[in-house]
């Protein structure tokens, strides 16, 4: 195998294949904190992108609650669980990857769900970790007995894909001008290898074409510099499509690059399984960080810390301001006089967003009667 | 890998897999007497056109059949982890214008639904493309020492005796789609089936025949031949697959005639689908001589 630098895992490790990184990264920052679980992304992805028949299962994105929530069922417990117990030192990942723990005769420690997990989408949907005492209203922060919260799913598009290392033809490959991961629909034989070895489980298998499939990162639509389907239609406005460089090479004015490697209040998923995968989460601020800790990696608590700034921090005010405020990925973003202003790779605007809504106080008088006629409360909006 | 390493791989494999086919002389169901090992089939000349889609015809009866030794993959990743079936009979004919082989294998269940972790019984059987006393790797060949690949598989023979493409409302009958592409935009629908749009073989509607005709060049490197002339049927019955499949001796453009009074090396591949076989997690067998009867 092959020796790579994961910058998540801050050391080198074994690979399949040789490093190469794309000339520009696909990414997707998702602010956990944010999301109501609507599904509109979902539906928007489904509508979009799979709705043929022998597609009905598939969701290229979904929301999952954690942490009982999970599609397929139980697929990130099964792959620690496969993994077993690993540990960090500081921000160097002290354990193994799924390249290193692959067993004889296997390229990537991986796993094949059954049909059945592949049934209960909505599995553990607002399920919380307690139950509630006489009120829902949880003082302490972080929750200590009763949490829950929304995790949102697409493929990670990873620098060290494991669907890639494990296809047997080669018929997956990552591209150059953006680092989306595609499977050849003209090349695979359905062997479902990459299923079995995508550790998030984002590749499936297409029932009447008989070969696999996943999410494509709206490519037709990055390639006109518009961010993806699930991102442009998100009400929440918690999500972000961009391009993520690696820390020596980050842009301090680019927004992924600003969150993930300058404010790093933007975490990997699952960083320890060594595919340095290109989705950042904000992490929930509600939630012990023991489990966040294990879902994102050593940087959860300084995370939150500098999110919850966020008021006396402008730059970051206004960086997350402009999620969801422009269809087009933002290339270049500053902050000047409580105005954030976004800019494509021309340098032309995209768009501006004051960090404060200007406020209108209404006069607080009201006459006591219209053209004679007493009024006998406030006016409502009719 | 060199092509010695390869052959002493596979021998390594091989006398494991005897003790297994020792053993399976006990669960010996059907077929009357049991096929002695071999590494030599004889492709008998026949008068009458080989029974190339039939398994079932009286004509195999002129067909010496002989046991060939199967071994698990473990050449390339992902391996075989354990041996399935430790045996395949082979029997062979020809008409002077098509080649015909049978293969058999036991196998109690038949996995003809290729579905979500659900992978179908299939069998491949490999010639090279050119003659010569040197084969070439029998790990499908390799760089400009190209195969010529058969493969039957249980899925394409569901499709074709049930006169329709299997498919997720015969998978999962109870599945709801409230409009498909196909309602709504008819043959511009295609889009919405990715694979099939682009061109993949394996996913076009209308298969007719069972088995695929290909090239190989290496592990990982099948191509499809744009054109198909192979025929084939596979039956499942008491308990065991029986297939034939049949190719016309002049092969170009896949290989060099098979022209009677040759002999060729041959290789056999087998997938049991309900251990999870499929790709390169696959029993095969090592070079044997096929010979064309004069």
């Amino acid at each position: 195998m092959a020796k790579v630098f994961n910058w998540q895992l801050g050391r080198e490790m074994e690979c399949p294949y040789e490093g190469h990184r794309p000339k520009r990264q696909f990414c997707m920052i998702m602010d956990t904190n944010k999301c109501i679980q609507c599904q509109t992304c979902t539906i928007a992805c489904k509508s979009t992108w799979t709705w043929g028949q022998g597609q009905e299962y598939m969701l290229w994105n979904n929301i999952e609650t954690k942490p009982f929530g999970f599609y397929p069922t139980g697929w990130d417990v099964n792959i620690l669980d496969r993994l077993g117990s690993q540990a960090w030192k500081g921000d160097e990942y002290a354990g193994q990857t799924v390249f290193e723990a692959a067993p004889e005769g296997e390229r990537v420690l991986g796993w094949l769900p059954d049909s059945d997990d592949w049934t209960f989408p909505n599995l553990g949907e607002d399920e919380p970790t307690g139950m509630a005492g006489e009120t829902t209203y949880i003082p302490d922060m972080p929750h200590k007995d009763m949490w829950m919260f929304y995790l949102q799913r697409i493929c990670n598009h990873c620098t060290y894909p494991a669907c890639l290392a494990a296809c047997p033809r080669q018929a997956i490959f990552k591209r150059d001008e953006d680092g989306i991961v595609l499977i050849d629909q003209e090349r695979c034989r359905g062997y479902q290898e990459c299923v079995q070895a995508c550790p998030y489980k984002k590749s499936m298998f297409n029932l009447e074409t008989r070969v696999s499939e996943k999410c494509i990162g709206c490519y037709p639509k990055v390639e006109q510099g518009l961010q993806s389907q699930c991102t442009t239609v998100c009400i929440g406005r918690l999500r972000l499509t961009d391009f993520v460089s690696t820390p020596d090479t980050a842009d301090p004015h680019n927004p992924a690059d600003f969150l993930v490697h300058g404010r790093k209040v933007a975490l990997p998923l699952y960083p320890q399984l060594g595919l340095e995968p290109n989705v950042y989460y904000i992490p929930p601020v509600h939630v012990p960080a023991d489990y966040t800790t294990q879902l994102f990696g050593p940087g959860v608590e300084k995370a939150i810390e500098t999110y919850l700034n966020a008021k006396d921090d402008p730059e970051l005010l206004g960086c997350l301001m402009l999620f969801g405020a422009t269809e087009r990925i933002i290339h270049r973003f500053e902050v000047k006089k409580g105005v954030a202003t976004a800019y494509d790779r021309s340098g032309a605007e995209l768009v501006s967003v004051p960090l404060k809504e200007p406020t209108i106080v209404r006069d607080g008088s009201y006459p006591t009667d219209i053209k004679g006629e007493p009024v006998t409360g406030f006016r409502h909006n009719t | 890998m060199g092509d010695s390493m390869t052959r002493g791989a596979l021998l390594g494999a091989a006398g494991v897999a005897a003790v297994g086919a020792a053993a399976g002389v006990a669960i010996w169901k059907s077929g009357g007497d049991r096929p002695d090992l071999g590494d030599r089939v004889v492709a008998a000349r026949v008068p009458d056109p080989v029974p190339g889609d039939d398994p079932r015809a009286g004509a195999w009866g002129r067909a010496e059949a002989i046991r060939v030794l199967l071994a698990a993959q473990t050449i390339t990743q992902p391996a075989l982890d354990a041996l399935g079936i430790g045996d395949v009979t082979v029997r062979a004919l020809h008409d002077g214008t098509s080649l015909a082989l049978r293969l058999d294998w036991e196998d109690p269940d038949a996995d003809d639904v290729a579905s979500l972790a659900r992978f179908q019984d299939a069998v491949a059987v490999q010639i090279p493309a050119a003659s010569g006393a040197k084969p070439p790797s029998v790990a499908m060949g390799g760089p400009g020492q190209a195969v010529h690949i058969l493969q039957w598989r249980a899925t394409w023979q569901r499709d074709i005796d049930s006169g329709h493409r299997t498919g997720v409302a015969d998978i999962f009958p109870r599945v709801v789609h409230d409009t498909t592409p196909d309602q709504l935009l008819g043959d511009a629908a295609v889009v919405y089936y990715p694979g099939r749009h682009a061109g993949n073989p394996l996913a076009q509607l209308g298969r007719t025949s069972p088995v695929e005709e290909a090239v190989a060049e290496g592990f990982g490197t099948l191509a499809s031949l744009p054109q198909q002339r192979a025929a084939g049927r596979g039956v499942h019955e008491d308990g065991w697959w029986r297939v034939a499949l049949s190719i016309p001796m002049q092969r170009a453009p896949a290989g060099a005639a098979l022209v009677p009074g040759s002999s060729w090396p041959v290789a056999f591949a087998l997938w049991l689908g309900d251990r999870g076989n499929r790709g390169s997690r696959k029993q095969f067998a090592d070079w044997v001589t096929l010979e064309v009867a004069a």
